[in-house]
């Protein structure tokens, strides 16, 4: 996995990209090697983003250059510098779930016979070539892609650009999805691809991932490039040294604060998705839930929140069960709930970061009925610096912020419904580095205050940075329970993969 | 994901000094699109009233709002529900419903043992909103608790409520509204035919009707919620928000404000028929959608669909007084809608491309 | 293949003998239907009763209908002659003797009524003519230009032979309310003080007529008269001018029983009565001739019925949209 003698095969030379009066490139010269894997790291806001979009042809630069083989080239458009070889998938997967993965695969470029009719022969014939490629010859090309994991979905995405004989493959976050097992799948595949000479340049948060991938490292900081090493010359702390411009180890605070009552527990609470499920958490405690995609979590929460009904079991907070299971109970009862997906679950895209902050508590804002702007100005305000959500104003809509920031304003709406125990899934999913530091600090703060904090994760560093006791889950139900102290990864790992998603699905 | 966030002020009341110029003509864009129903109101003003000189007069526009009031009656009802995500294609029908059942009440009373009983002028009009309300309320149950869709739901209702006003006189109509001294009845023609200070009674009503949407959708938690149910509605359940309670409130609202309508319209003919209404719930969705309403919902004003009320009406009305045929009142109605909603795209785009700007 | 083969023919003999056994059950039932071969039931079909002339139409007809010893099924096709279509099929299903039948458009019933014809059911329409002849057995209306001339004369001396008047029209695509217009101008038009300042089409509908009425009054201050086409826009019109205070003629056509109360309070000045319960009262005895006489009448097809003007002078006496002698 040596740098060793490299060419240039894409690079970007003196780009300035600027939005309105706000740039947001500054004079960036970034190489991408030939056959390489070529990482991107950097806070959200620092660039990446941007950059990519300029060599995928969906923006265009405001000053600069862009040089394929040496060659100056204008992308004008995304079909353009598809035209040469470049290709991207997006974080957010664009794909047809109620089409199958042939359809998806030549969506908008059928291959046609007698000129009007879909040729669906040589489509899965095609499809089954680059499924092949991709290492997944069992897969038939006629499932439909909502019936796959978002592993295989993602490889599908994958496909779609190697239909095209792509050379530059750029990768927008694949993996913040993926679970262990399905990176292993992808980054095999990306092993592969690089084997066939085609260079991928790769954005991604997750430090212990791409190091075991990438060939090249560069790192963005506020609209620059301050960092472009091959990696077996870096190390994880010089990254995200480069990254946040401090020093890693003050990245994850741990929660030390005194164990106290009981505020939550479950006794075998069982509901579709996850089965016989007892947990407790006290106060002044952090416990993490580990598992895999798939494994019942994301339900198990839903449940906990009254969002599902349990078909057995039962919930007590503060040591009183709470019968009625419905969202509005369990909030009065002193929970709250972050989920997973925010753009789904959490925002109200319409609406306000104000708006969006104050959903759940809107109520308290009135007198004589009527809503009073100055009090819910204020309070919004309030949590805004108090969570260092970064926005262009309390009356934007919240689209206009950043993945990291949005999920701060889920949190900020949770936190207002002053919650005794705080309910997390994946919180750190999809934000930078910097975003997963001061959740952390916030988490272990909250304990401090005595508050109780249940938390999903699936990346083992967080989980057992963050934790004071973690619980593993797989296939639906808690197969391990580990403290700090006595928490290893190998024994997460074992517990939580018994059998591996991908397979536990089919 | 944007990569421009991090690296903008905080705060952009006023643009950066070195904003291009194309950004500052981009905002006066944007303003003109949000104020476009004002503008295409202003313009019709304009256009008819230099064909016609009897078009803007005291008088006319008088006149004109009133044929205003009860469409916009209707549409402010409907908004409620389009905020929500929904649909009301009920509307016609519940007007029409309300209509012959308080015509029926002043015009025949009310069969009891032991004789018929009168209702006095203001009981028969809360009746007559009741029954609206009941019937949007059965439309809010069968969307909420039978999970029917919206459009299907109230599409069964369109076609359930005309057969019932028309099975209250089967299917006759009840002329006479006037009531009588002894029996208590008199003054249904206060509504819908009477003026206050020189604006008809129905104008008033329109006026308070659409004070108190405002005042409920901008200023109370339960006008937060109707849009956070129409903006995301799993977010909307996360928060708390009883979600099937909002949305059958707003099916109430919708009938009661159908059968305030049927009843403005019933008392300025003076007379009630079962097809009082019919088609009007085309109308009220295009005045919500002209005024800027989104179909999918969380995205509208009470004000915009007034406003969208105010330019429908003054259209139809302007055609028919400059003497325009039928068929191209159609025409022109039609294009005036579909013009609107492409502006409304031409705006979300605008003010997408802006706020990232300077954000 | 031999497989396959032997698949196709076991389904296909299948299919056949279900397909055997609905049409034992269907020859059975029509068996049992053909012995009472002259069936007693008379189909009435009309447009919404909600017009009280055509609830007028078919309770006349169904009452003459009962009184001669007939069965009847009423039904409405709402002006739409798909709805009609598949009125004039239920007819057809339950092996009606007779329809009768106020028609859902001139061209667009043609097909229906022939396909009537072709399963042996005699139609008889009512109130509006169709544009073929030979497939009905008769067409009885009202004479509408003679009607409207009459309402025509009574506007113009109402109006005192000058001033401007708006006229209403009915639903454009409905041959009677370019009949009646016709009618009216072939009077109105003679004189040349008369004006016309306006004219809109109204659909037959009563708040459409008064918000119309409203906006060209608006237009035209010094309107003396309105004509319309039928009385529910004629009602309509009258509310506008009360509203407005205004002292305007008002004609209307129909004869209906909220006009004839107008009238006789002087509110409307006239209307045009057609003989709406007769028309249907002489289908249905024809019709009763035609089943005895074993399909055959001596009546021509085509016959019209003269109007009947109803002014202050004689609106006591009109009760149903017939005129007592």
């Amino acid at each position: 996995m040596s740098a060793g003698k490299t060419s240039a095969v894409l690079e970007a030379r003196n780009i300035s990209k600027s939005y309105g009066g706000v740039r947001a490139l500054k004079d960036v010269t970034f190489t991408a090697h030939q056959g390489k894997v070529n990482v991107l790291v950097g806070e959200n806001g620092a660039g990446k983003s941007t950059l990519m979009k300029i060599l995928s042809g969906s923006e265009q630069p405001t000053s600069g250059e862009i040089l394929l083989d040496g060659e100056p080239v204008v992308l004008a458009s995304p079909r353009e510098a598809m035209k040469r070889g470049i290709g991207i998938i997006h974080q957010e997967l664009s794909l047809f779930p109620n089409l199958s993965i042939a359809e998806n695969m030549f969506a908008g470029r059928e291959l046609r016979r007698g000129g009007r009719f879909v040729d669906s022969g040589a489509q899965r014939r095609r499809t089954r070539e680059v499924l092949k490629r991709l290492g997944q010859d069992r897969l038939d090309p006629g499932t439909l892609v909502g019936d796959l994991p978002i592993g295989q979905q993602q490889l599908v995405e994958i496909g779609r650009a190697l239909l095209e004989d792509v050379r530059v493959l750029i990768m927008d976050e694949p993996t913040s999805a993926l679970s262990n097992h399905e990176v292993d799948v992808l980054f095999g595949v990306m092993a592969d691809l690089r084997a066939q000479d085609v260079t991928v340049i790769y954005i991604s948060h997750k430090l212990d991932e791409f190091r075991r991938i990438g060939d090249w490292v560069t790192v963005f900081r506020d609209g620059s490039l301050v960092a472009h090493e091959s990696m077996d010359s870096t190390d994880t702390g010089w990254i995200v040294r480069q990254m946040v411009g401090r020093d890693p180890d003050s990245l994850y605070v741990r929660n030390s604060s005194p164990v106290g009552d009981l505020l939550l527990e479950a006794r075998g609470l069982t509901a579709p998705g996850f089965h016989d499920v007892s947990l407790a958490v006290r106060k002044g405690e952090v416990v993490g839930i580990y598992g895999l995609m798939g494994a019942g979590r994301t339900e198990l929460m839903e449940c906990l929140m009254g969002m599902r009904r349990a078909s057995a079991g039962e919930v007590l907070l503060r040591g009183k069960p709470e019968p009625k299971g419905t969202v509005q109970a369990r909030m009065a009862g002193g929970l709250a709930l972050v989920p997973e997906d925010r753009q789904r679950d959490g925002l109200v895209q319409t609406m306000s970061v104000r708006d969006n902050i104050l959903l759940a508590t809107v109520a308290r804002f009135t007198r004589a009925g009527l809503l009073t702007g100055g009090a819910e100005q204020r309070t919004a305000d309030a949590k805004v610096r108090e969570l260092a959500i970064k926005s262009p104003g309390l009356a934007a809509t919240v689209t206009a912020l950043s993945g990291g920031n949005q999920q701060k304003v889920v949190l900020a709406r949770a936190l207002l419904t002053e919650p005794v125990v705080l309910l997390l899934d994946e919180p750190t999913r999809g934000i930078d580095v910097g975003a997963k530091a001061q959740i952390a600090a916030l988490m272990a703060d909250l304990a401090a205050q005595g508050f109780g904090v249940l938390f999903i994760s699936s990346e083992l560093a967080e989980v057992m940075a963050m934790a004071d006791r973690v619980l593993v889950m797989a296939r639906g139900r808690i197969t391990a329970e580990f403290t700090a102290q006595t928490v290893t990864e190998e024994a997460l790992v074992t517990a939580s993969a018994s059998e591996s998603v991908l397979e536990g699905q089919q | 994901m944007t990569d421009t966030h991090v690296a903008a002020p905080a705060k952009t009341a006023a643009p950066p000094p070195d904003a291009p110029r194309n950004q500052a003509l981009a905002r006066a864009a944007l303003l003109l699109l949000r104020g476009r129903t004002l503008v295409v109101l202003v313009l019709l003003i304009l256009i008819f009233s230099a064909i016609s000189s009897e078009y803007l007069t005291q008088s006319n526009l008088i006149l004109m709002t009133k044929h205003v009031a009860i469409n916009a009656i209707l549409a402010i009802g409907v908004t409620f529900v389009i905020l929500t995500g929904g649909i009301d294609l009920s509307v016609g029908s519940i007007a029409g419903l309300a209509s012959m059942v308080s015509g029926g009440l002043l015009f025949k009373g009310l069969n009891v043992p032991g004789g018929t009983v009168f209702f006095s002028v203001a009981v028969v009009i809360l009746i007559g909103i009741v029954v609206g309300a009941l019937v949007g309320a059965v439309n809010g149950v069968l969307i909420t608790r039978f999970k029917v869709a919206p459009f299907i739901a109230t599409l069964g209702m369109l076609y359930v409520a005309r057969g019932l006003a028309q099975l209250h006189s089967n299917g006759g109509t009840y002329p006479d509204l006037a009531g009588s001294a002894a029996r208590g009845n008199e003054g249904f023609h206060f509504i819908g035919v009477d003026s206050l200070l020189g604006i008809p009674v129905a104008v008033w009503i329109m006026v308070l009707v659409a004070v108190a949407a405002i005042v409920v959708t901008t200023r109370t938690p339960f006008g937060r919620r109707i849009f956070a149910v129409g903006g995301n509605e799993r977010a909307a359940v996360l928060s708390g928000i009883r979600v099937n309670r909002i949305k059958i409130a707003v099916y109430v609202i919708s009938g009661a404000c159908a059968a305030l309508a049927g009843l403005l319209l019933t008392s300025e003919l003076g007379a009630a028929y079962p097809d009082t209404a019919t088609t009007y719930e085309l109308n009220a969705i295009a005045a919500a959608v002209l005024g800027g309403t989104a179909l999918a919902g969380g995205r509208g004003t009470i004000i915009g669909t007034v406003m969208g009320a105010f330019v429908i009406g003054f259209l139809s009305d302007g055609l028919v007084l400059v003497g325009v045929s039928t068929f191209w009142q159609s025409v022109v109605k039609g294009a005036v809608i579909v013009f609107a909603v492409i502006t409304e795209q031409a705006q979300q785009r605008l003010q997408s491309g802006l706020t990232k700007r300077t954000a | 293949m031999f497989k396959k083969l032997l698949i196709v023919a076991t389904a296909a003999s299948l299919l056949t003998l279900t397909a055997c056994g609905g049409g034992d059950d269907s020859s059975d039932n029509s068996g049992t239907a053909a012995t009472p071969a002259a069936s007693k039931l008379i189909v009435i079909i009309t447009p919404s009763p909600d017009n009280v002339f055509f609830k007028a139409e078919q309770d006349a007809a169904s009452a003459q209908a009962k009184k001669l010893g007939y069965e009847t099924l009423v039904l409405s096709h709402d002006d739409d002659p798909t709805k009609q279509s598949q009125e004039v099929d239920t007819a057809i299903s339950r092996k009606a003797a007779a329809i009768i039948l106020d028609n859902a458009g001139a061209d667009a019933s043609v097909t229906a009524i022939q396909r009537a014809k072709d399963a042996g059911i005699p139609t008889f329409l009512v109130d509006r003519e169709i544009n073929k002849t030979g497939v009905a057995v008769a067409q009885i209306v009202s004479n509408n230009a003679q009607g409207a001339g009459l309402g025509g004369q009574e506007f113009a001396k109402l109006m005192g032979n000058k001033g401007e008047y708006a006229e209403l029209t009915g639903k454009p695509t409905d041959t009677n309310a370019g009949v009646r217009s016709q009618g009216y101008h072939g009077v109105l038009d003679q004189f040349p003080d008369l004006k016309m300042v306006a004219q809109q089409s109204a659909n037959w509908d009563q708040a459409e007529a008064l918000s119309k009425t409203q906006t060209i009054l608006q237009a035209h201050p010094n309107i003396k008269g309105i004509i319309a086409g039928n009385d529910t826009m004629a009602l309509g019109a009258w509310a506008a001018v009360q509203a407005a205070k205004k002292d305007i003629v008002v004609v209307g056509f129909d004869g209906s029983p909220d006009v004839v109360a107008s009238i006789l309070k002087d509110g409307i000045k006239a209307t045009v009565l057609q003989p709406a319960s007769k028309i249907s009262e002489m289908a249905v005895d024809q019709a009763d001739a035609y089943i005895k006489a074993g399909g055959k009448t001596d009546q021509p097809e085509k016959q019209s019925v003269d109007c009947v003007l109803v002014n202050p002078d004689n609106a006591k006496s009109v009760t149903d949209f017939a005129v007592a002698s």
